[in-house]
């Protein structure tokens, strides 16, 4: 596959790339490239000027604030997410998450800041970003600065609330409340089909808080009754089949070749069950 | 910060120092084919999901595919060519030979990388962990039975499952 | 395992000895298509068509004109100029189609090639495509195998006037009777085979040069019958077969999908003529999905199966609905090939097959490893599992007793093939042993409830080697095929160096390795001491009309051409040791790089000595040697065959038949309808095993296609005939994590038919899918419909467990006669 002729730069700082993706209309910044070659492969957007922010030194750090906060770099690549002494701890379902993702040559190029700004209903990240209340660190020209929460940085299929001339810098992710895990299922053929993010808190075997997004649709997706029907409920497969029922109301799935939009709505409520109990008993990837 | 259409690159391949020319948009795989006659690394899809192309950079496998030529600037890459250089095949050249661990030998470039860089990174895997770290690399010929075995011999274990 | 060492009577045959290729293949060094050039080649890349169904308006290739690094075009209209049609294997009205190298005035597939540019760089050459203007007219595709047949449906060929190729009846026994007299008869709806492609990972590519000065065409390609593809195209290049040289080393794999890489370097040759130079051309994976060919899809209509109460299958009357994509490319052949094994595994004898094939807005089939077999064979292990269940017999007993036992060969089928040896029951017996089957009943029960569900599933098919082209008659009378061969070359040259030049062009089936024990225990040498030279060469001359690697065949004509080449050796350099050592022939022995007279080893002479004799000092021979003895000995292998008969569709159409008896173990998640393997066995019997280790490969990659091919890879078009999995995105080749472990055993019944006792083997019947969708019509049970399309994604599985099948209601009846 030949890519268009398209022009690149390297710059050497955050400020400097900035400036080259505001120096043309179609200028995009080529982090990992794991998604964006492709994209280019296929001629199916059109690019003039690609920045090359993959060497910056200012996307690359990942560090545990005395709040427990975590702020993570968005050139940080997944190898990195998975090695991360830093990751050991809470939530370490960043680093399971991106242990997990695609193979190991792709966890060696891709990063998280490229994987949430793609947005592919398929990725892996921005359904667990908006789970765990992640905030989008984002700049912009002439020192500009901006700090979207999760849940409003995406925006739709393949689109994000970064604007042309913007770039993600970092992510930060609050600390989990004690008692608190998440639960991460995907029902995989030969692609995430449905995906289900959970973040529980139990008290005496009976769920206190639950947050649940759907992935493996245009936005990552919270579901607020659903929530709302697992405080109190029982750790029980019943009991919370019971109250995720309703997980695929409303939402509108994508038909590929893999799967109907009808079946990914019959599942969504299953892998939301079981990314709950995953999470209810302690925090499981499945 | 200079935008360009073309490049003058240097890089270090396979120990030896390289400098080029390139066009921003020639991928790295087919600089290292086309330009160089590294012919080792393969290329089996458009979409960086076959592995074929695998190289180290920076002593870490990635898809050359998935790569631009310039982003080689600076850079050390091996590819399957380093292997076996002084004409004695590696430990884990050798156990895809004695397993029969390829049959058309398509995949086999990629795959050598990616069981190399596996274990080093894990010299005694379990087959699922073999089998994971293979996850990039498809073969279409040999149902990876020989391979997982190959690789596990590779790493001076015997494995049944 | 090390590299055996000498014995003292030295068996290379049958010994695992560590192919002779991996060294290069390892250590990068291959040479495949893409790896070599020539001199001043340009870079072709086709312009295709976004439409599955369209007239071409117009080609506008102006813009290109003056662009400098462009060298030059060509598009359909010329190609019709300077080309005939392809030569059509139907007889009428499929052989009435019209079919150029190139589209001419109608696409019909999305991604036929249109027009093809050929610039100075890659890049360039596909940047230009991009400036070809094409025009099109989109016509209502078809894209359903069925719907095509009805009296409405668009016609995709006009000067066929119907859009079913070909047509015929296979009828055997008496299957009317056969229902009137059986205590019951189960009815199936409709069942599907799905379609797929065993997708090499190396693409198509072709290197051609049309030499000005000599006129002959040089092709450096990676078709895996180069005979067959020459064979097509000289006469629509209006050329003799003579002009060619087909040159190829390693190739990525082929499973029979690059049979057709032939028209391709049709218009590549013309381009290159045009241009007056070299092109080279590879595919892309996008474009090897769009237009390399896919396996058959085909449909089984109004199945009707006559049972006898103790669990007897008479037979099968069923409609077959063939789906040949949009041209017909090796088909028909599919249309009688799958007759090879018309009662598969079982002694059934009364048959009515109404065969007919029809042509669709799709990628052409072709070959596709367990061709046209597996889709047949698939058909018939539904059958016996849905009888098993529906009347509650046991399905391993009901296989046993319908088996043909081993004491029944050579078994003659209702159609005149003749089945070679075998033990079926042993090898299912051996496969159940070796999944522990008590123990996973066992788990089975302990599942029930749960939404877990277990099920074990038997696939027991037949790899029928060695075509008898003869049968291609069934299919039209007036070809002139018969038969099938191979030929090898086995050479002694100046220095006493032992070289073989094969005509198989393989793929990664270690013939270099397997060619070479046969000749080392042959001529008393070491397979290191034998070179066979890699890959074809038409220049060397070991080639015939049928030679290449495909239909299971080359431990049969290849290894028989070479075993017969390293005779006619061995006899000559026996007969000129004689002459020198002053001894009978029969006191010559062939050891250790000498010949010698037995029991007196001084008497030897070397090789190198017999090769001097006649190379480089011949005036010392008698005249009437030295004109008679080359050690240049080429021998062909003809396979001992009759024409078959076209009226009674009857005859031997295949040497040799291996077996494979797989078990599959799935756990069904009924939430989700998702299927896991969780035990795997292979039990393979092809005869006497050249190589053990080499067949066990084979039998880990046929069973691996067959696994991926039940549960992930499906070429799927939608409604208006565009390929939704046109790359490894969206087709879902599995990687090691996806695939579970293959257990293999073996059981040896050599063929009486081959001399060496091998069977022809590699292409494995498709075992899995039938293993694959018989354990999940077990895990499910009875109460949802059956499982009647051989590709099972989550969703499908979901469906049968709410109720939705493929027919109407559960998709079988069963009709009680007589009473029972
Ligand atoms: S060619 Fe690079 S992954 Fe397939
Ligand atoms: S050996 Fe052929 S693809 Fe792996």
């Amino acid at each position: 596959m030949i890519l268009a002729p398209v022009e690149y730069c390297r710059p050497d700082t955050v400020d400097e790339a900035v400036e080259a993706l505001n120096s043309s209309p179609d200028a995009r910044a080529l982090a990992g490239g794991q998604s964006l070659i492709n994209v280019l492969k296929m001629r199916a957007a059109a690019v003039d000027l690609l920045v090359d922010i993959s060497r910056l030194e200012e996307l690359k750090g990942i560090v545990r604030h005395d709040d427990g906060t975590l702020e993570i770099g968005a050139g940080v690549t997944y190898a990195e997410l998975a090695e991360s002494d830093l990751l050991g701890g809470d939530p370490r379902a960043i680093a399971e998450v991106a242990a997990d993702t695609v193979d190991p040559q792709v966890r060696h190029r891709g990063t998280i800041g490229g994987n949430v700004c793609h947005a592919d209903p398929i990725n892996n990240f921005p359904p667990l970003m908006v789970a765990l209340g992640a905030t989008m660190h984002v700049v912009g020209p002439d020192g500009a600065a901006r700090d979207i929460p999760a849940e409003e940085f995406f925006t739709g299929f393949f689109t994000t609330a970064v604007e042309d001339g913007e770039l993600l810098k970092s992510i930060t992710v609050p600390a989990l409340a004690d008692g608190t895990a998440v639960g991460y299922v995907d029902l995989e053929i030969g692609e995430a089909a449905a995906r289900a993010v959970a973040v529980v808190r139990t008290e005496d075997d009976q769920i206190a808080e639950a947050k649940l997004v759907i992935g493996c649709l245009p936005v990552p997706t919270r579901r607020p009754e659903v929530e709302a029907a697992l405080v109190g409920t029982a750790v029980t497969e019943a009991a919370v089949a019971e109250a995720t029922a309703a997980a695929a109301d409303g939402v509108e799935p994508l038909s590929d070749a893999d799967a109907t939009a009808e079946y990914r709505k019959a599942v969504i409520p299953v892998v939301a069950k079981r990314a709950v109990l995953a999470a209810a008993k302690g925090g499981h990837r499945g | 910060m200079d935008r360009s259409d073309t490049f003058d690159i240097e890089f270090t391949l396979n120990g030896e120092a390289v400098a080029a020319t390139v066009p921003a948009r020639r991928l790295l795989i087919h600089f290292l084919r086309d330009d160089l006659d590294l012919t080792g690394p393969k290329i089996g899809c458009d979409t960086g999901h076959c592995g074929a192309c695998t190289v180290l950079y920076n002593g870490r496998t990635i898809k050359s595919c998935m790569m631009l030529a310039v982003q080689a600037d600076g850079a050390t890459i091996e590819t399957v060519e380093a292997l076996a250089a002084d004409g004695e095949m590696t430990p884990v050249q050798q156990a895809f030979h004695e397993h029969h661990a390829l049959q058309c030998g398509y995949c086999t470039s990629g795959m050598v990388m990616s069981a190399t860089y596996l274990l080093e990174k894990n010299p005694s895997p379990s087959p699922e962990e073999i089998r994971e770290g293979l996850r990039g690399n498809l073969c279409r010929c040999t149902g990876y039975v020989n391979i997982v075995e190959a690789v596990a011999a590779a790493a001076g274990k015997e494995t049944s499952a | 395992m090390t590299a055996p060492t000498r014995v003292e009577t030295p068996r290379w045959t049958g010994q695992n000895y560590p192919r002779k290729e991996d060294r290069r293949l390892l250590t990068g060094q291959g040479r495949y298509v893409d790896d070599r050039g020539m001199i001043r080649q340009g870079y072709a890349h086709f312009v295709r068509s976004p439409y599955a169904h369209a007239r071409i308006v117009s080609i506008d290739t102006s813009k290109l004109e003056n662009m400098t690094g462009v060298y030059c075009t060509l598009v359909g209209e010329e190609v019709k100029e300077m080309t005939d049609p392809l030569f059509q294997i139907a007889p009428p009205p499929g052989g009435n189609m019209v079919e150029y190298l190139m589209a001419v005035d109608k696409v019909r597939y999305q991604g036929e090639p249109v027009a093809v540019v050929l610039a100075e760089t890659r890049e360039l050459a596909r940047d230009a495509a991009d400036l070809v203007e094409v025009k099109y007219e989109p016509l209502p595709p078809v894209t359903d195998a069925i719907a095509a047949q009805e009296p409405d449906a668009p016609i995709l060929h006009d000067e066929v006037g119907t859009n079913v190729s070909w047509q015929g009846t296979y009828e055997y026994g008496d299957i009317d009777w056969a229902l009137s007299e059986a205590d019951h008869v189960v009815k199936i709806d409709k069942l599907h085979f799905h379609r797929f492609s065993s997708t090499p990972i190396e693409c198509f590519g072709v290197v051609v040069n049309w030499d000005r000065g000599t006129d002959t065409i040089e092709v450096i390609s990676n078709n895996q019958m180069p005979m067959f593809g020459a064979m097509m195209i000289a006469p629509s290049l209006r050329i003799g077969i003579d002009r060619f040289e087909f040159v190829s080393q390693d190739i990525g794999g082929g499973f029979g999908i690059k049979i057709n890489l032939y028209k391709q370097t049709g218009v590549l040759a013309l381009l290159s003529r045009k241009a007056g130079r070299p092109v080279k051309w590879v595919e892309t994976r996008t474009e090897h999905h769009l237009d390399g060919g896919h396996g058959n899809e085909r449909w089984f209509l109004d199945i009707e199966v006559p049972v006898m109460a103790d669990g007897t299958i008479l037979g099968v009357k069923a409609r077959a609905i063939d789906d040949a994509g949009a041209y017909l490319h090796y088909e028909p052949l599919g249309a009688v090939i799958w007759s090879q094994v018309l009662p598969g595994c079982y002694k059934m004898r009364h048959f009515r097959i109404d065969y007919s094939q029809s042509l669709t807005n799709k990628c052409p089939t072709v070959p596709n490893r367990g061709y046209s077999r597996m889709q047949h064979l698939w058909m018939l292990e539904r059958i016996v599992d849905v009888v098993a269940h529906e009347l509650g017999f046991d399905p391993v007993e009901i296989r046993k007793r319908n088996y043909v036992q081993p004491e029944d060969y050579p078994y003659e089928t209702p159609n005149g093939c003749v089945y070679d040896s075998g033990n079926l029951p042993l090898s299912l017996d051996k496969a159940l042993e070796l999944v522990d089957y008590p123990k996973w009943r066992e788990r089975q029960k302990e599942a029930e409830g749960t939404t877990k569900r277990i099920g074990i599933g038997i696939g027991s098919t037949l790899d029928s080697g060695t075509n008898n082209f003869g049968q291609s008659r069934i299919i039209n009378r007036e070809l002139p095929f018969s038969g099938n061969g191979e030929a090898a070359i086995c050479k002694l040259d100046l220095y006493g160096e032992v070289s073989v030049a094969l005509g198989t062009t393989p793929q990664g089936q270690g013939h270099e390795t397997t060619a070479a024990q046969v000749v080392a225990d042959i001529l008393g040498i070491t397979p290191e001491e034998v070179t066979v030279i890699p890959g074809f060469d038409q220049a060397r001359n070991s080639y015939v009309g049928f030679s290449g690697t495909y239909a299971s065949q080359f431990a049969v004509t290849g290894i028989n051409a070479v075993i017969g080449a390293a005779n006619k050796l061995k006899a000559e350099m026996v007969e000129l040791a004689a002459l020198v050592l002053g001894a009978s022939e029969e006191e010559i022995e062939l050891a250790e790089g000498h010949a010698r007279v037995i029991g007196d080893p001084e008497r030897a002479i070397p090789f190198i000595g017999l090769a001097n004799m006649v190379y480089t000092n011949n005036a010392e021979l008698p005249t009437e040697v030295a004109e008679r003895i080359s050690l240049n000995c080429r021998h062909v292998y003809v396979p001992p065959f009759d024409p078959p008969d076209p009226d009674r569709k009857y005859g031997n159409l295949t040497l040799t038949y291996a077996s494979q008896i797989h078990v599959a173990v799935v756990e069904v998640d009924t939430e989700t309808g998702k299927v896991e393997v969780l035990d795997y066995a292979a039990v393979d019997d092809c005869g006497t095993r050249i190589n053990p280790q080499i067949v066990e490969g084979q039998v880990h990659g046929a069973a691996a296609h067959g696994i991926a091919a039940a549960l992930r890879e499906e070429m799927r078009y939608d409604e208006d005939g565009q390929l939704l999995n046109a790359n490894f995105l969206y087709y879902h080749a599995p990687s090691a994590a996806d695939m579970p472990h293959i257990k293999t055993d073996w059981v040896e019944s050599p063929s009486p038919f081959t001399g060496t006792g091998a069977k022809g083997m590699g292409e494995g019947g498709g075992a899995p899918l039938h293993a694959i969708c018989s354990a999940i019509q077990d895990a499910l049970g009875t109460d949802v419909p059956i499982v009647a399309d051989s590709f099972n994604p989550p969703e499908r599985v979901y469906r049968l467990l709410h109720g939705e099948g493929l027919g109407a209601g559960r998709g079988v009846e069963v009709v009680a006669k007589g009473g029972s």
